[in-house]
């Protein structure tokens, strides 16, 4: 699949269908991949595809000009086509590369489970529907279950459906819901007190560094209201309170166009469980409207337009 | 001068004594996230798992968010209220070299440039407890930039693991001095020097990652308006603060007014520069475009800061690897910065 993907890569920049490659190249420490973007030909041979592509490369679509190849699992197809429906981005100014994802590994669930950091791992493999992890010489087997992240846990669209070029065999959608929102569940079930005394722990360490709005492709204003002085919404000191509004804020503006991809969470410095705030609100858009933000292209964008039976009076 | 040393299971000991009359400070996980924290005087879990905290120690000195003072609006202006200068006395315990070498480096910058009363109140009473590491990460290069895994140059007391003890080594006069008050510290064996020798240097063959930092203060200069390789450097960088706000060394903050009514606070809280709307002014940000901002900061910490201090503002803690979202390296961009000093004489 990397042969495949490397060829394409370059066919695309030496055909001058593409003006940039945007992939993953091996990162710099172990069990990482690193995000890949250049109008280089010869780079393209450094193009991998392993279960460590963590970033949603739809992420950078927005903050650069000209044509783009760009390869992209589910959920970052998912993003690309949420861009087209926002019109942020013309289909024809991108060629997807589309990956099948058999979903991808959480260092930090993997730390748990062997009680080691991920440097200290010797090695890390994903063997069918098993990840093997070698500690000290010796190998240890879990589920993926136990492995993946959540947000692949809950995957709808493992291939894109969206793409140009389909490198591999498509995967079947197996959600496993019931794991995948298993902290969810629980945090619902708490009263209400206590879920206040939790998120405003939580939101106490947050440092307001913005990675989580700065990785989300659906994030993409210009300008951030949490920015903006006149008038001044929110203060922009790392008090919890204004922590805690803007991460509300940020999820209600990105209704209807979150994918549920989970960056979020996964680039949060201090470990704020924000998937459990974006997945909630992926779900209640999809029961109040039965939408799923970046499936269909020609869908209009939920939260951008409106029509007239659904108006409310105000709108008459 | 006979050393002294102090049995590991011993430490929740020392620590309740030196808590009478320190506020002392230890890695914790309790707030979700490895930071210093005020001790909870029982657990020292912390010597199992701890091995570089998230948050820098730097937050103990200059915290995420603090209260500069309050004012009120009057009849003939404002009235304004400093706080009270916090002038607790400290005792971090079991600051890395790296981070500690970072305190040295603000101390620069908060002392030499500019005498800052919130930073430096916090700062003159405190007692930093060095604590060398063992297991660093693989993104650890103190080695490279002027410290070390068991490096002693930047705290009060020294720690080095030598098995079952820490062997204590006594750095500066305010380390002496505490050591001597302190109370059931044992005697050194004859060969515990030898053992904290052997500890530091497989502590120091540990740290596997090199960074050629020969010559970068003219590199960068050199290649300052090298835009091609600024953008390709920055491409990946989403302009989040994480290298930047995490980053022991990084001091800059942002200052923020509050007013209800007639009262208000003015608070500072961290900033970084690689925020799209840092140093913000009247017009427009001058450091609109991300290489610009990614450039800012390569060359404030390896170019700006050794022109003014003669000293590099980076001790190789790895944090800005470890915890960047995009895997951005800095020991891979300082690499790759192209020699063109050559070509300017």
């Amino acid at each position: 699949m990397e042969q495949k993907l490397r060829q394409e890569a370059k066919a695309l920049l030496e055909q001058n269908k593409v003006d940039w490659i945007i992939g993953f190249e091996p990162g710099s420490l172990k069990f990482t991949a690193t995000p890949l973007i250049t109008r280089d030909k010869n780079d393209t041979e450094r193009l991998i595809i392993n279960p460590f592509m963590v970033n949603n490369l739809a992420d950078f679509l927005t903050g650069i000009e000209g044509r783009v190849g760009i390869v992209a699992k589910g959920c970052d197809s998912r993003s690309i086509v949420s861009l087209i429906q926002d019109n942020k981005l013309i289909r024809e100014n991108v060629v997807i590369l589309a990956v099948p994802c058999p979903g991808l590994i959480d260092l930090a669930k993997i730390e748990r489970l062997v009680g080691k950091d991920r440097d200290e791992l010797d090695d890390i493999t994903r063997e069918g529907d098993k990840v093997v992890v070698t500690v000290d010489g010796k190998k240890k087997e879990f589920s993926t279950t136990q492995t993946l992240f959540d947000h692949c846990l809950a995957c709808e669209l493992p291939t894109p459906q969206e793409y140009d070029i389909l490198l591999g065999e498509p995967r079947p959608p197996a959600p496993e819901l019931e794991v995948s929102g298993q902290n969810i569940a629980e945090l619902k079930e708490t009263p209400p007190a206590e879920r206040w005394e939790f998120w405003k722990n939580e939101f106490s360490r947050c440092i307001r560094c913005y990675a989580c709005r700065n990785a989300c492709p659906a994030c993409f204003c210009q300008r951030c209201f949490v920015e903006e002085t006149e008038p001044q919404w929110v203060m922009p000191v790392p008090r919890w309170q204004d922590n805690l509004i803007f991460q509300i804020v940020r999820n209600i503006h990105v209704a209807g166009r979150c994918t549920d991809c989970g960056e979020c969470e996964r680039v949060c410095p201090v470990n704020i469980p924000l998937r459990s705030l974006a997945r909630e609100m992926y779900s209640i858009v999809d029961e109040l409207f039965q939408f799923k933000s970046g499936m269909d292209k020609e869908a209009l964008p939920l939260m951008a337009h409106y029509e007239q039976e659904e108006a409310e009076d105000l709108f008459r | 001068m006979a050393d002294k040393k102090v049995s590991k299971k011993d430490i929740a000991k020392l620590l309740k004594e030196w808590s009478q009359q320190f506020a002392v400070l230890a890695p914790s996980k309790e707030s979700g996230v490895a930071a210093f924290a005020e001790w909870d005087g029982k657990d020292t879990g912390f010597l199992d798992w701890y091995r570089n905290t998230v948050i820098p120690p730097k937050a103990s000195f200059l915290p995420p968010m603090e209260e500069m003072f309050r004012f009120r609006k009057g009849k003939e202006g404002y009235n304004i209220e400093p706080p009270p200068n916090d002038e607790n006395k400290r005792l971090i315990f079991g600051i890395r070299p790296c981070d500690a070498r970072a305190m040295s480096i603000l101390d620069m910058t908060f002392k030499q440039a500019l005498e800052d009363p919130y930073y430096l109140s916090k700062r003159k009473n405190a007692v930093l407890v060095g604590l060398g590491c063992t297991n660093p990460y693989e993104s650890c290069f103190c080695t490279s930039m002027g410290t070390g895994p068991t490096e002693s140059a930047d705290v009060d007391i020294m720690l080095i693991d030598i098995g079952d003890d820490f062997l204590i080594e006594e750095v500066t006069d305010k380390g002496k001095e505490l050591i001597a008050k302190t109370k059931d510290l044992k005697e050194a064996a004859k060969d515990d020097g030898a053992k904290a020798e052997q500890a530091k240097k497989t502590a120091y063959d540990k740290v596997t990652r090199k960074l050629d930092t020969e010559g970068i203060k003219d590199k960068l200069l050199a290649s300052f308006d090298d835009e091609e390789y600024w953008e390709k450097v920055a491409a990946k960088c989403i302009s989040c603060g994480i290298c930047t706000l995490l980053c022991p060394t990084c001091y800059c903050f942002d200052i923020n007014d509050e007013m209800v009514k007639q009262e208000g606070t003015r608070f500072r809280s961290w900033d970084s520069c690689g925020f799209p709307n840092y140093t913000k002014m009247p017009m427009e940000n001058p450091r609109q475009e991300k290489w610009r901002r990614v450039r800012q900061k390569v060359c404030h910490k390896y170019e700006f800061y050794p022109m003014t201090y003669d000293v590099i503002a980076c001790t190789g803690c790895g944090r800005c690897i470890r915890l960047c979202p995009v895997n951005w390296d800095i020991t891979q961009v300082i690499e790759s910065v192209p020699d063109k000093t050559g070509a300017k004489k």
